[in-house]
């Protein structure tokens, strides 16, 4: 088929159980100008150095080409640092680093491994006895939303507000060309609008009495750069709530369904929790839970791989194929979890990695070693499961396995 | 255990640092500081350290060299 359609076919919902076959059609064809005015890439080498390039812009003002799907733009709210260049970014992520991770904070991440711990044991507990369990419903949702809850010193009974404000934004995201986009759009824009206000009153609520989360801390914190503003604030809160649960939901869920379709390997990982760290690398190489970063824009006419892409184009990196590149991975359509060199790019790379990678990884690792053992006995009661929408942020929307 | 970083390779990305806090340090935004010998009730946080490096520039047991293990 023409390499010009392959954005298209790949964001094609009748392709979301199996993408791999059109990220190697991808690599062979190198890098094509699509019929809506993107590019694409696929390759390591070319996506792991475009990571890298201060040439590229993360912030969708710098677009020429008129986006096919625009996402919603805030009247009231600046962009989150996801969305922003250096040296805004850069001070925004410090800034929220402050109360997350080193220097400022280095325990932080370690400290959450007990409350992990327990919310996991006492998840993969209720499980007990069941005849049929949906994995993502069950297990791989409240965990991480539960977390990032806390985390953030979201209220526990607030979590199914949380969820619906989520689902209405990520339904934005999805490309669905048979939607009319506007009400999804509007829908999002109001879900954005409210869960800003909600968190931004929380924080509100905390200043000057800090009680232990991040919300209070961004609200407490004065360091030697001052603090975030209101908006900044309330932009920074709303990616952490959804990027803090969303994407390792599905690492959870592609990790439960990947290994019970190794079962030998199931078995193994079950008896040997050691290997469960490098397992999850091997997780994010293989089924990566973000499969491409669609919000790049060069700042100027850039070549990669002998292809110029100009000013202005969508340009598209396919983190998802990227790790399937055979000519950086061996045998890459293996899930190998003891898999050697394994420098995956399913966390991005450079100054935009991933914010939140260090807790995804815990999380991911303490749930597979609660959950693994549960599994005895299950199977796949379909196979592929059902799939959530988005190409982008792509795993199961239900995972049902049954005993036998 | 010994360890060692590669710090050619290393480049910045902290993950190591929030995975086993007692034995990696950062000073300032990106200098890298650590314990080359691994206390035994740290292993466990260092071989999640060492399966989180990006760019796989920290080094355990042999691999930190001869004696290493």
């Amino acid at each position: 088929m023409s390499p010009q359609t392959l954005f298209r076919r790949i964001t094609d919902y009748a392709h979301r159980a199996d993408p791999y076959p059109l990220y190697a059609e991808l690599r062979a064809n190198g890098v094509v100008r699509q019929e809506d005015g993107s590019y694409l890439v696929g390759t390591y080498d070319e996506v792991a150095a475009l990571l890298h390039d201060p040439r590229l812009s993360s912030d969708r003002r710098n677009r020429t080409e008129p986006d096919q799907r625009p996402l919603p733009v805030r009247d009231d709210l600046p962009p989150s640092f996801i969305g922003l260049d250096d040296p805004e970014h850069d001070r925004l992520r410090r800034l929220t680093m402050r109360s997350f991770g080193p220097p400022h904070s280095p325990g932080t991440v370690d400290a959450l491994h007990t409350g992990i711990t327990a919310i996991a044991d006492e998840l993969a507990g209720a499980l007990h006895g069941r005849d049929r369990i949906d994995i993502v419903d069950d297990f791989a949702y409240p965990l991480p939303v539960t977390v990032i809850c806390r985390l953030l010193g979201v209220p526990a009974g607030d979590v199914p507000r949380v969820r619906a404000w989520t689902t209405a934004i990520i339904a934005a995201l999805d490309f669905a060309p048979e939607q009319d986009p506007e009400p999804l759009q509007e829908a999002a824009l109001a879900a954005q609008r409210e869960m800003a206000g909600y968190l931004g009153s929380l924080a509100e609520g905390r200043r000057g009495g800090p009680s232990g989360d991040m919300l209070s801390a961004l609200v407490n914190d004065d360091g030697p750069e001052g603090t975030l503003t209101g908006p900044e604030l309330m932009s920074t809160a709303v990616l952490l709530l959804i990027a803090g649960h969303e994407t390792t939901v599905n690492l959870i869920a592609n990790g439960a369904l990947t290994l019970l379709r190794h079962p030998d390997l199931l078995v193994r990982l079950r008896e040997a929790p050691e290997l469960v760290p490098q397992a999850v690398e091997e997780l994010l190489r293989y089924e990566p839970p973000v499969q491409f970063l669609p919000q790049r824009t060069p700042l100027t006419d850039i070549e990669v791989a002998g292809v110029t892409v100009p000013r202005g184009a969508p340009l598209v990196l396919v983190l998802a194929s990227a790790n399937r590149d055979p000519l950086r991975f061996p045998d890459p359509d293996r899930f190998d979890p003891m898999r050697e060199h394994n420098q995956h790019l399913g966390f991005g790379g450079g100054a935009h990695s991933c914010f939140g990678a260090p807790l995804a990884r815990i999380e991911t690792q303490i749930a597979l070693n609660a959950l693994l053992p549960r599994l005895e006995g299950f199977r796949l009661a379909e196979d592929p499961p059902p799939y959530r929408r988005s190409p982008v942020l792509r795993g199961p929307r239900r995972l049902p396995v049954v005993r036998g | 255990m010994r360890i060692v970083v590669d710090l050619n390779r290393c480049q910045g990305y902290a993950q190591c640092v929030f995975l086993a806090p007692e034995v990696f340090e950062l000073h300032g935004e990106e200098a890298l500081m650590y314990d080359p010998a691994v206390p035994d009730g740290q292993l466990e946080r260092v071989a999640r350290a060492v399966a989180a490096c990006p760019v796989g520039a920290v080094l355990a047991g042999e691999r930190a060299g001869p004696g290493g293990g």
